[in-house]
């Protein structure tokens, strides 16, 4: 099973619910479970439907995996939560797919939140 | 798409509607054609090399205009302030990405500014008769309302560190929330000084009560008086946000400003004007964009938010690509619960999925004036005052079932007993007589709300104007109509409302 390298940061005071790093490098499979469980295993994989690992499920691991609390604040309705931007490649993720956008090797994921005030 | 089916809903798989792009026609930049975009800004698309000149540009079309006392009709009349700048700072993204533009389009002479790109460099030099600086003086303003709440961490510090390191040829002037409330305070910037006077929240009245020598006078001690005597966290959240702008109003002009500048994105003028508006802040709708203050007439302040046209996304992305540090605000206790949080929730939602729904908020407000010219101006928050404010609220609510009476005050000979309702606009009525949801009891035992130093000093100037009015009934009855307008100090103020006072 291949899988791609990816790195991962986060900013503006998402970090504080990521054990306060902003900056994570991770590793994922290339294909994943369709239902974005990321818990089920490689053998598991081949009676389930699968996709491409795209952002949408990143999305899912991070909060199955990385996040320590308060999963409200990062995800709402099975994507980021509204006020949560997501840069793919220094890119806006809207210009890309959003969560559609098949993950490849090396890409860089960065989550902003713009909810400081202001 | 088009599905080929029979049109027999049993048989027919589900169509899929394709998804709606999120950007008009291609994904390279609508500005130089050639580079892919990076950000997407309601609809257009934008590279990263031309982002910076599209902030500035809305910028400057906001800014501009406002800056010299007169509107130019000449577009190349120079640009020239007639007094400082003072630019709000909270420590929030918008008051960050604020400063950091303002920086780079007007202050690069006297700042040592990491790039330029995108902003246009001065056309023959920085020392062309044309290029001369916009303001003289600049400083940078921060509020501290950690004495407010206790426990609350109090960043002043931290903010002034962040400005030294960066903006160093700025003065920093830190103000606390509890100067509302400090004569000296008020001395320093002007003011006139003034009796303590507190108002009674138990009715609808506001009954205020002015006293010569008060018991409580620590600012520290009366701004937590204040707050926990406020009947919501929607009164807490809006009052606070007042006593923030009166305080920084009165500041710029102390400094000699002539403009003062706030963050406030186009994102969070559309929450505050749905908020406001929700509370009765309608007659103010214009002044949320925009005010020309000068309450007591000794010298006018532009407040200006330069970034009305700038969504919080972009502020976030420019903030994130110029690796500017933001330091964040403090949340209210139970500020969740508020008018302004759910609001928030609400519009934050609508700007992802429906991104032009937010400027239209902002730009159908714009559109809209009050229908009456304002009677004076409110004595809290020193915004137009609209006629007839009590009379539309006894009109559309019952609100007590008995009539109010004023509450004794036998332990005080020297106090005075007024209604302040007539000299609230609506907004800061509700503010201060709102009730919870949960009933009319309220959670705090505090009722008694001490008046910031400026509603103190408006009241008192209005109370002996009614006062000497009241004493010369003679003169309506005379042929000739004789006016003597002199400027009293606080023994003759005393002295005309003697015979009020209860002895």
């Amino acid at each position: 099973m291949t899988t791609i390298s990816l790195r991962i940061e986060f900013g503006g005071g998402l970090e504080l619910l990521f054990s306060n790093e902003k900056r994570h490098t991770l590793t994922l499979p290339s294909m994943v479970s369709s239902d974005n469980n990321s818990k089920t295993s490689a053998d598991a994989l081949s009676g389930v439907n699968t996709k491409p690992a795209d952002v949408e499920y990143l999305v899912f691991y991070l909060r199955d995996h990385l996040l320590q609390e308060r999963p409200e604040l990062f995800m709402e309705s099975n994507t980021v939560r509204p006020g949560i931007l997501v840069l793919i490649n220094d890119t806006d993720w809207e210009l890309e797919g959003e969560g559609e956008y098949v993950l490849q090797n090396n890409d860089e994921i960065v989550f902003i939140s713009t909810l400081h005030g202001g | 798409m088009v599905s080929e089916s029979c049109g027999n809903p049993s048989v027919e798989t589900e169509a899929i509607m394709s998804r709606r792009p999120k950007y008009d026609k291609s994904k390279f930049c609508i500005k130089c054609k050639l580079n892919s975009g990076a950000i997407i800004v309601r609809h257009a698309v934008y590279c990263k090399e031309c982002f910076p000149a599209l902030l500035s540009y809305k910028v400057k079309r906001i800014l501009e205009p406002q800056i010299n006392s007169k509107p130019e009709l000449s577009r190349k009349k120079s640009l020239k302030a007639s007094g400082n700048l003072s630019i709000g700072f909270s420590g929030g993204l918008g008051s960050t990405v604020l400063l950091d533009l303002i920086s780079r389009i007007y202050l690069s002479h006297r700042t040592e500014t990491k790039k330029e790109e995108g902003v246009t460099k001065p056309r023959g030099g920085k020392d062309h008769p044309r290029n001369e600086p916009v303001w003289k003086m600049v400083s940078v303003c921060y509020v501290e309302i950690a004495s407010g709440f206790p426990g609350m961490s109090d960043k002043t510090q931290k903010i002034h560190q962040l400005l030294q390191e960066n903006y160093e040829s700025l003065e920093f002037i830190p103000i606390r929330l509890e100067n509302a409330f400090d004569l000296s305070w008020w001395d320093k910037v002007g003011g006139k000084a003034a009796l303590d006077a507190n108002t009674d929240l138990t009715s609808d009245e506001l009954f205020v009560s002015t006293a010569i020598n008060s018991p409580d006078s620590d600012p520290v001690q009366k701004l937590r008086s204040y707050i926990s005597a406020l009947p919501t966290p929607t009164a807490i959240e809006s009052a606070i946000h007042t006593l923030i702008r009166i305080l920084l109003l009165y500041t710029a002009r102390s400094t000699q400003s002539s403009h003062l500048l706030l963050g406030t994105s186009l994102t969070s003028i559309s929450i505050k004007l749905i908020s406001s508006i929700s509370q009765g802040g309608g007659f103010s709708v214009r002044e949320e964009a925009q005010e020309e203050w000068n309450p007591d007439s000794k010298g006018a302040v532009r407040l200006i938010r330069p970034l009305q046209e700038i969504t919080l996304k972009e502020c976030s992305m420019w903030a994130w690509w110029n690796d500017l540090l933001v330091v964040g605000k403090e949340k209210y206790p139970r500020g969740k619960d508020g008018i302004e949080a759910l609001t928030k929730e609400f519009i934050i939602g609508l700007e992802r999925d429906y991104p032009s729904t937010v400027s239209t908020i902002a730009r159908t407000c714009a559109k809209l004036a009050p229908k009456v010219d304002a009677a004076g101006l409110c004595i809290l928050c020193e915004r137009p005052l609209q006629p007839g404010v009590q009379e539309w609220k006894s009109q559309i609510s019952i609100r007590a079932t008995k009539e109010p009476s004023p509450p004794s005050h036998s332990s005080d000979p020297s106090s005075v007993l007024h209604s302040l309702t007539s000299y609230l606009c609506y907004s800061c009525h509700t503010t201060l007589s709102s009730r919870s949801s949960k009933g009319v009891s309220r959670n705090s035992a505090n009722t008694s709300l001490p008046l910031p130093v400026w509603a103190s000093t408006h009241l008192q100037g209005l109370l002996v104007d009614v006062a000497i009015t009241d004493m010369q009934p003679n003169l309506k009855e005379a042929d000739e109509e004789i006016w003597l307008t002199h400027k009293v100090n606080p023994d003759e103020m005393k002295e005309a409302i003697g015979e009020f006072l209860l002895e």
